[in-house]
């Protein structure tokens, strides 16, 4: 366990009051009466890196996030933010974070900038040139009631909200809710600079493009249980194949799903499509052996293939899911 | 046609009804109970205008007269009325306000159709409530053993049942024109508050009654249906009236485009617009109220602490002038009131003018009004915030929820005191303008120990919403340790060996010294103080213990 270095007033990139990781929980356990909602949860996140925290709804997410932020305590376990303990100095920890909860409401009788301002000033001030400049970036209408924006527009109000004090970590909930493409690509523009900045972004989604545009890690919770933590890339390469081969004649399925590593099989017309994780010698030794192979064509899946092989089954596994689903 | 929409108006609306209705008919038994007790002939000495302000019919006479007028021709009318302007202004607008509207016309059904079913359910609800008010009327006197004459119930109740719908389809209509709820329910009650006055107040003058005629009111209460039975002509005229309103309804819900959800655009907002006020409008409405999470906070309730601190000053004020109105035998009157009944004023002495106005203000009315203001305050103070998910947001800053709970302690108090000091000016102006034997001094002292007493109930919705996220049950515990203290107070005295039990409640703190002969029991007050005090400390802990809901 670290121990909660001295404690720094500045807000801006480079004071921040440790260098170890951003997030650090272990052993993180909630329960919800006997639900248990988040268990024995090690996560790591380092300074200065994007990461994904990818799970469907109900996988325990938000419950990590509340953690976290001590608006809810854990059964048992620790999080440290920033080097600090997150019930004993939370709220030196929310000197140096911004955080965009899910579902986000705020004072509906308050103009966006009224809101801004409102935020500002528990915090001790802002650069309203900051404010103004993401304001620009994100086309976000600051003089309206926050209760008569849609959903989009006051979801921007919020992402000004957790950005607009240069935090060093910046903590969001499913951030891009009612966010149109162009705002979206500007909002990652901006998560990628917070990054490039050395300072810290971890949100949670179940958009895969998103985090697979945007991360440089991914962790997979499901069920309360953090199944993998992977690089986005090394995710990739390790992963499955879209693999389509087309024949002069049909051919019969059975013959390529002894091969190791097929699954999910489709015939359509003389071809055959097949996901593929496997040694690519094997496969085409069959595909080759006795048909005559015309065409052939081999695609990385993208996260969303991924996420749901391992989702496929049914396992609370803690790491090998995949291997799982393979035997 | 339409029913699932009819029965789901009348599912969500038909408790309230009820409700209104029960309670006015309890009211009324209650009523009837007390003044078969009384010689009740005072009340027919007081001026012709009195009386009819008051629904009072003088050809009825006796309890019956007082019971029936009093309690349903004025009470019962209003609360029918307004039942039904409520009804009516929700029917149409109040989805369109809560963005429902433009679901429901999603499904396969006309806006004809929708509004029809709406329409109808609001005539079923006015027929329940004044069924349920007959039914009461009827059966009173039997239980009750009173002697109440000839009294045509039906014709009183159909004319007031009438009366009422005219008002809801008045309050649909406009909202059917509009989809401003807001709009369409004040200017129907206004509306109807008008009218009550003219159909009242008109046939005083000479001439007047022409006019009042025009009044719809008066086609209720004109020609006083509880003795004449059936007017054919009044009632067509409310008839009329009322179908002409649903027509006009169907012709502008058509006619329009369907509002957004959006939030209403007060004075200040208009205020922020226009470039000549912009920058002081700003400064208040803007960087003034986002100054602090108190600041904040105190934007919340202002609309309640207006309208409860304009009836406790005008309240207050009413009444110490008309303490040299009572009538000669008005003590006598009292002397005879039954023993409970005086002992929910705290045994006031009701000859004096202290006497009189704790009786009439500070024993019910003032404390109902502080705890309306401070409850809801003190219940949305934490749990507000969680209910609406602000909370989350707001405490990612860098606020201990110390610091939470002890600003929302400060709106508390805040309110408190405005409230207080509003009270205190109406009913000092009230005691000087009345020349009543009441020292200023303890006017004061008595409407601080009022406020304290408000803060002491504040604060227990207060540590019962931090503890338990939920404002509802913050009410709910808060209202009944306040009526057991109430009643623990008026009533134990009562009994010779439960008597002193009653000094452990807070209201025998604020009443139990008499301070309006006394003057201040600084006793008391620091009791109220430290205990209002100890349940903000107590707040603390709970909240920063618990996790956060929503």
């Amino acid at each position: 366990m670290t121990t909660p270095p001295s404690p720094s007033t500045g807000t801006g990139p480079g004071t921040g009051s440790a260098t170890g990781p951003a997030i650090r929980t272990r052993a993180l356990t909630k329960h919800y009466g006997d639900f248990p909602a988040l268990v024995d949860l090690d996560l790591d996140v380092r300074r200065g890196e994007v990461f994904g925290f990818l799970g469907p709804n109900g996988a325990g997410k938000t419950t990590m996030i509340r953690t976290i932020l001590d608006l809810i305590r854990p059964t048992s376990g620790t999080a440290h933010i920033l080097g600090f303990d997150s019930h004993a100095d939370a709220v030196e920890i929310r000197r140096h974070i911004g955080y965009l909860p899910s579902d986000l409401s705020m004072y509906p009788r308050l103009t966006g900038k009224d809101t801004l301002a409102y935020f500002a000033n528990l915090r001790g001030g802002v650069d309203w040139g900051h404010v103004d400049a993401l304001a620009h970036r994100l086309s976000a209408q600051l003089d309206k009631k926050v209760g008569d924006l849609s959903s989009g527009n006051r979801q921007k109000v919020g992402l000004i909200q957790a950005f607009m004090n240069r935090p060093e970590l910046i903590i969001m909930d499913e951030p891009s809710a009612g966010l149109d493409p162009l705002v979206q690509q500007e909002f990652q523009q901006m998560m990628r600079e917070v990054a490039a900045d050395g300072r810290t972004v971890f949100l949670s989604s179940h958009t895969l493009s998103e985090v697979q545009r945007v991360a440089d890690r991914v962790g997979i919770i499901r069920n309360g249980h953090l199944v993998d933590v992977e690089g986005v890339h090394d995710l990739r390469s390790k992963a499955i194949r879209r693999v389509e081969l087309a024949f002069d004649a049909p051919v019969d399925a059975a013959e390529f799903e002894a091969v190791d590593g097929v699954r999910d099989t489709e015939l359509r017309g003389n071809a055959i499509m097949l996901s593929f994780d496997g040694d690519m010698e094997e496969l085409l030794a069959v595909a080759t052996g006795r048909h005559h192979l015309v065409d052939i064509n081999s695609e990385e899946a993208d996260l969303e293939e991924i996420f749901l092989a391992y989702y496929r089954d049914d396992v609370a596994a803690t790491g090998s899911a995949r291997e799982q689903a393979r035997a | 046609m339409g029913t699932t929409v009819f029965t789901r108006s009348l599912r969500d609306r038909g408790a309230q009804e009820l409700l209104g209705a029960v309670a006015v008919g309890l009211m009324l038994l209650f009523g009837m109970a007390v003044y078969a007790d009384i010689d009740v002939s005072f009340y027919y000495d007081m001026p012709p205008a009195m009386l009819d302000l008051m629904g009072i019919s003088d050809q009825v006479g006796g309890t019956a007269g007082i019971a029936y007028g009093a309690i349903y021709g004025f009470m019962g009318a209003l609360t029918l009325a307004g039942l039904s302007v409520s009804i009516g202004a929700s029917s149409i607008a109040g989805e369109e306000r809560d963005g429902t509207l433009g679901l429901l016309l999603g499904n396969p059904r006309s806006r004809g159709r929708v509004l029809a079913s709406k329409l109808a359910a609001l005539v079923a609800l006015t027929t329940l409530g004044a069924v349920v008010m007959l039914a009461v009327a009827a059966v009173a006197p039997d239980v009750l053993g009173v002697d109440v004459g000839t009294v045509d119930l039906v014709a009183m109740m159909t004319h007031m049942g009438a009366n009422a719908l005219l008002w809801g389809m008045l309050a649909a209509c406009i909202g059917a024109w509009s989809g401003n709820r807001t709009a369409a329910s004040g200017v129907a009650a206004g509306a109807m508050v008008l009218s009550y006055l003219l159909a009242s107040l008109l046939p005083l003058f000479d001439g007047g009654q022409a006019w009042a005629q025009w009044s719809p009111w008066y086609w209720f209460s004109g020609h006083q249906p509880e003795v004449n039975g059936i007017d054919g002509r009044w009632l067509a005229m409310q008839v009329g009236v009322t179908v002409v309103l649903a027509g006009n309804a169907f012709v502008g819900l058509d006619r329009r485009d369907l509002r957004e959800r959006r939030g209403r655009t007060t004075l200040v907002d208009r205020l922020r617009a226009h470039p000549m006020t912009k920058q002081v409008a700003d400064r208040v409405a803007g960087s003034a109220r986002v100054s602090s999470i108190m600041a904040r906070s105190t934007a919340d309730h202002q609309g309640l602490l207006v309208v409860v601190a304009a009836i406790v000053f005008s309240m207050g004020m009413v009444y110490g002038p008309l303490f040299n109105l009572l009538p000669e035998g008005f003590t006598d009157v009292v002397d005879q009131f039954p023993d409970a009944l005086m002992a929910m004023v705290g045994q006031a002495d009701m000859a004096t003018a202290a006497g009189w106005l704790q009786g009439e203000t500070y024993s019910i009315v003032m404390p109902i009004a502080f705890l309306t203001v401070l409850v809801s305050v003190g219940a949305k103070a934490v749990a507000g915030e969680e209910e609406q998910r602000t909370m989350g947001l707001l405490l990612a800053n860098p606020v201990p929820r110390r610091q939470v709970v002890l600003a929302k302690a400060g709106v508390l108090v805040l309110y408190a005191v405005v409230l207080g000091v509003i009270a205190f000016a109406g009913v000092a102006i009230g005691v000087v303008v009345g020349g009543l034997d009441v020292a200023i001094a303890n006017v004061a002292a008595t409407t601080a120990l009022v406020t304290l007493l408000g803060v002491v109930f504040g604060a227990i919705a207060l540590a019962v919403g931090a503890a338990t996220g939920r404002t509802r049950w913050a009410t709910m515990v808060s209202t009944g340790v306040a009526l057991v203290s109430y009643f623990a107070w008026s009533f134990l005295p009562l009994s010779p060996t439960l008597g002193d039990w009653a000094n452990l409640s807070p209201f025998d703190w604020y009443l139990g010294s008499d301070p309006l002969n006394n003057g201040m029991d600084w006793t008391d007050a620091g009791l109220l103080a430290a205990l209002a005090a100890l349940l903000v400390a107590m707040s603390i802990p709970l909240f920063d213990r618990r996790d956060l809901r929503g």
